[in-house]
């Protein structure tokens, strides 16, 4: 039966961690753990001001830290 | 750009040698060339540079990251460009 995160690998994914971060990008794969592999990654850190770092290819995220997971979802508001 | 989907085993074994960045939830970066992991995500690096609110710090041949049960790297970016690689860590780390 497949998970509903299968359904989003290709998508675009909004990852909100358990910190003050969040993560958008397109999802390649993942694992029993939900470690991620992202590519075209966002990495917003949520501070008042809103700092926002981006990154390119590819990336594993650690699922250890994940609190939701957003399909579809762009991010917080800059 | 067909798509390829790929699994967190597979992105570890294609960017050992590669350049990258393990960061830690404290802010501290280790930017190194992957030499090796193993399942709990510890990692060494070689010509490890270690960099403190963006700022460089110190310099280590040979480094090994700790990756504690639970709170092991959390991302590793490789570019093929000539933009350094990234290795996100959310977890506590200890550093030798």
């Amino acid at each position: 039966m497949p998970e509903l995160v299968d359904k989003c690998i290709g998508s675009r994914i909004h990852i909100v961690m358990k910190s003050d971060k969040e993560i958008v990008g397109t999802l390649l794969g993942f694992d029993d753990f939900v470690n991620m592999v992202l590519e075209d990654v966002t990495e917003f850190e949520i501070t008042p001001e809103g700092r926002r770092i981006t990154k390119l290819d590819q990336i594993l995220l650690n699922g250890n830290n994940i609190t939701m997971l957003v399909p579809g979802g762009e991010g917080p508001e800059v | 750009m067909s798509l390829r989907k790929q699994t967190p085993s597979d992105f570890l074994k294609q960017i050992i040698g590669r350049p990258v960045v393990v960061k830690l939830n404290s802010g501290v970066d280790y930017r190194g060339v992957l030499a090796c992991l193993d399942g709990y995500m510890n990692i060494a690096l070689e010509q490890t540079e270690e960099y403190v609110n963006g700022q460089l710090k110190n310099k280590y041949g040979d480094a090994f990251i700790r990756g504690n049960n639970g709170n092991s790297p959390s991302l590793y970016s490789c570019t093929t460009s000539k933009i350094s690689p990234f290795v996100y860590n959310q977890g506590h780390q200890q550093v030798f």
